[in-house]
């Protein structure tokens, strides 16, 4: 038994090595997904104390806006800016109809609200789009859907260029990101209101246009992903359970660090793959996935209760 | 002499039906239209609403008391599907719980209440044996028929002897359904069974049951999946270069969206199924006629030409059936749930009888009995050509014998975890 943790995972590393490079880049593909999911997540928490329950619904409404609006014969680079027309328009309607009505109440009040968006817009997608599989427009939005065929120490490694592309954008979105956040006066006074809601208000940054931007963002990055996964196995509301894969990414990451969203998406995206494959598959039965970052995120917490780029809350009484 | 006076008095109900001024009989369906599962469900209730309206509206209803096909929407969720047979049953003649984990709920409450559960090609296994589940069918096929006659027909392609199959499911009660029938037929076959689960939050992501399947190198794949499990499954395949003509699912694996996805790439896939859509049966014309021309289906051209779509109207066909034997059995228009049981257990699909129903080549000859609540058909081995799914293989049949007691022991098994378990003992 002893063997079968300590030894005989590293030597089927150390024996086949493509296979272990294939096992790590599918981690990675995972990772950056479920570091665009949390990222969706913390942007509206920094800003205004939100977590928002509504991340993964609004994955599968913009992926399904998307393919709904190609199906009406719209050009595909077309229907990804009218895409993005009917996330500001949700966004506006959030802060409008949602969030406004409840400014200053306690946070779990706007969090039970984002169930109530979570709730409408799964019924009202259903009854716009139909709840059937549908294809994304992989294709037709230029993205390639070949693989490359590589044979590293002889092997195989399979590296599909949608994957690829995939965790390019993501990065690159990642990286704008942090950019628009740090060198523009928008994004300064996001991190503002997130640092200090009544310094910021103080100042004249606007609540409401601070709202509707990063909800609008948080709708940016759920088209991005619902184009990656969609582009996997079809648009479908079954994407909505992705999000939870955030979750345990929070917990690790904190929820307000955005370097956490992303260092711990990629932690967990690759720790959870290497472990299925070396650990719970011969040993438990498989599907560790399941569980597995939530224990990793768990035992994170009692060592950091604010995760591991979280901020340390001091409380002076 | 005594059959055909049964029938006439259903055919003298039916021309007085109107006159009865029949209430109707409610016969509610626990669907999955929204969630996770909804690109299965959708066809499905689709085909099953259809095939009732089109007798509602050609022959008004059945012998002449028109059918009220009401839907509750589950998600899929065991919860919820509770919560819908308990808000249903109370003039329900039946129950469609269209889930396995529903159907474990309700299976005992229906004991009580006395309403049979229609389960077509799903539910629990055992419940084929009759005498303990008493008021549970699951014909014309049931989860273990299909393991049998998946393994049968990779038998038939060579010696199942020191061979490997994976088994790809959902981590569900559905998925773990057919394990032990698997395992006894491997080691009566001398074939290694490797399950390999797929949870509910991973269906869109199968990357490391892939890589699993490409590490153990097995020489065939059969998949248990549902919802968007398939779809998920058959992208990763197609992904790996995993040979798709040793990939089968079973015939909730087999929806023709799924592997729409794949197109071409998925050419060689195969699916098990007791049905088969013809778009050529008189039944089509029917629904063509009363309910598309008239704008009452929520279906579309391309989905009523699938799988999913065709096994819809069988199993509302099923249940047809199971009223109209009640009916003339009992004399009356308005069965009860009881009448209705025994209705659905004096099942007899001949040739002949589903040629009159116009459903020539959507489904195979079978019956039911007291002691026999499947009916096993067996069915035929569809393969996707890159556009459709075709015929692969004559008529299967089930070895019904070589797990009979194993059906006998898990039935004593729930029974005695559920006692006191009513048994029929008449039968």
């Amino acid at each position: 038994m002893l063997r079968d943790i300590f030894i005989t995972p590293f030597v089927d590393m150390w024996t086949a090595p493509d296979f272990l490079m294939q096992v790590l880049w599918e981690g990675l593909v995972s990772g950056i997904l479920y570091a665009l999911i949390a990222l969706g997540f913390v942007l509206i928490f920094r800003s205004s104390r939100i977590f928002n329950f509504a991340q993964g619904i609004m994955v599968v409404f913009a992926a399904l806006t998307l393919v709904g609006l190609y199906a009406m014969g719209v050009p595909a680079w077309i229907c990804v800016i009218l895409t993005l027309g009917v996330m500001f328009l949700l966004a506006v309607a959030i802060e409008r109809v949602v969030l406004r009505p409840l400014v200053g109440q306690p946070d779990i009040i706007l969090f039970m609200a984002t169930i109530g968006v979570t709730l409408f817009l799964i019924g009202f997608g259903e009854i716009i789009f139909g709840g059937e599989n549908k294809v994304m427009i992989t294709e037709e939005l230029g993205i390639p859907t070949d693989s490359y065929l590589l044979e590293p120490f002889g092997g195989l490694l399979i590296l599909e260029q949608k994957d690829i592309t995939a965790v390019a954008v993501a990065a690159m979105l990642v990286v704008g990101l942090l950019v628009f956040l740090n060198r523009t006066r928008m994004g300064r006074a996001i991190r503002a209101l997130g640092d200090d809601h009544q310094a910021a208000l103080s100042v004249g940054i606007s609540l409401q246009t601070i709202w509707v931007l990063v909800w609008f963002i948080a709708g940016i990055i759920a088209l991005v992903t619902g184009i990656a996964w969609g582009a996997r196995a079809g648009v479908s509301f079954a994407l909505e359970v992705i999000a939870y894969k955030a979750l345990p990414v929070l917990m690790l990451g904190g929820l307000e660090s955005i370097a956490g969203a992303i260092i711990g998406g990629l932690m967990i995206g690759m720790l959870e793959k290497l472990f299925e494959i070396y650990w719970g598959q011969p040993l438990l039965g498989g599907n560790t996935e399941t569980w597995f970052a939530f224990v990793l995120a768990l035992i994170v917490l009692l060592f950091r209760p604010q995760g591991l780029f979280g901020e340390r809350i001091i409380e002076r009484v | 002499m005594k059959h055909f006076t049964k029938w006439a008095a259903a055919a003298a109900m039916a021309l007085a039906g109107t006159a009865v001024a029949a209430e109707g009989i409610y016969a509610p369906n626990l669907s999955y239209r929204t969630g996770p599962f909804a690109a299965t469900g959708i066809p499905l209730m689709n085909g099953q609403a259809d095939y009732i309206n089109m007798l509602n509206a050609r022959d008004g209803g059945i012998g002449g008391v028109m059918i009220d096909f009401d839907e509750c929407e589950t998600g899929y969720s065991t919860q919820k599907g509770v919560e819908c047979y308990e808000k249903t049953k109370g003039k329900a003649v039946v129950t469609q719980p269209w889930s396995t984990g529903i159907t474990l709920q309700v299976l005992p409450k229906t004991n009580v209440d006395q309403i049979p559960i229609l389960a077509p090609g799903y539910g629990f296994s055992p419940m084929s044996d009759g005498k303990t589940f008493s008021w549970a069918f699951n014909a014309p096929a049931g989860y273990w028929d299909a393991a049998s006659m998946i393994v049968q027909y990779l038998e038939g392609m060579g010696d199942l002897n020191g061979k490997k199959i994976a088994f790809l499911h959902l981590d569900h009660p559905y998925g773990k359904e057919p394990i032990p029938v698997f395992e006894a037929l491997a080691a009566a076959k001398g074939f290694e069974f490797l399950p390999i689960p797929v949870g509910l939050k991973e269906m869109q992501n199968q990357s490391a049951q892939w890589l699993q399947i490409r590490r153990e190198r097995p020489d065939n794949v059969v998949m248990w999946g549902w919802g968007a499990m398939n779809a998920g499954a058959i992208t990763e395949a197609v992904k790996t270069k995993y040979p798709m003509e040793n990939f089968i699912g079973v015939w909730w694996s087999g929806h023709n969206a799924d592997l729409a996805i794949v197109g071409e790439k998925g050419k060689g896939y195969k699916s098990i199924s007791w049905s088969f859509p013809n778009m050529d049966a008189p039944v089509m014309a029917d629904i063509q006629k009363y309910i598309v021309a008239e704008g009452k289906t929520k279906s579309n051209e391309t989905e009523m030409q699938g799988v999913f779509y065709g096994r819809g109207i069988v199993i509302s066909a099923i249940l047809a059936e199971g009223i109209r034997v009640a009916q003339a059995e009992y004399g009356v228009g308005e069965i009860s749930a009881e009448q209705l049981r025994w209705g659905l257990e004096n099942l007899n699909f001949t040739a002949e009888r589903i040629d009159e129903l116009g459903l020539t080549g959507m489904m195979l000859p079978f019956s039911t009995s007291c002691s026999n609540h499947t009916g096993h058909s067996g069915g035929w081995m569809l393969e996707w050509d890159g556009e459709k799914f075709v015929k692969v293989s004559d008529h299967l049949k089930a070895d019904v014998a070589s797990y009979a007691a194993l059906a006998g022991e898990k039935a004593a098994e729930y029974a005695a975890a559920n006692a006191p378990w009513p048994m029929n003992d008449g039968c």
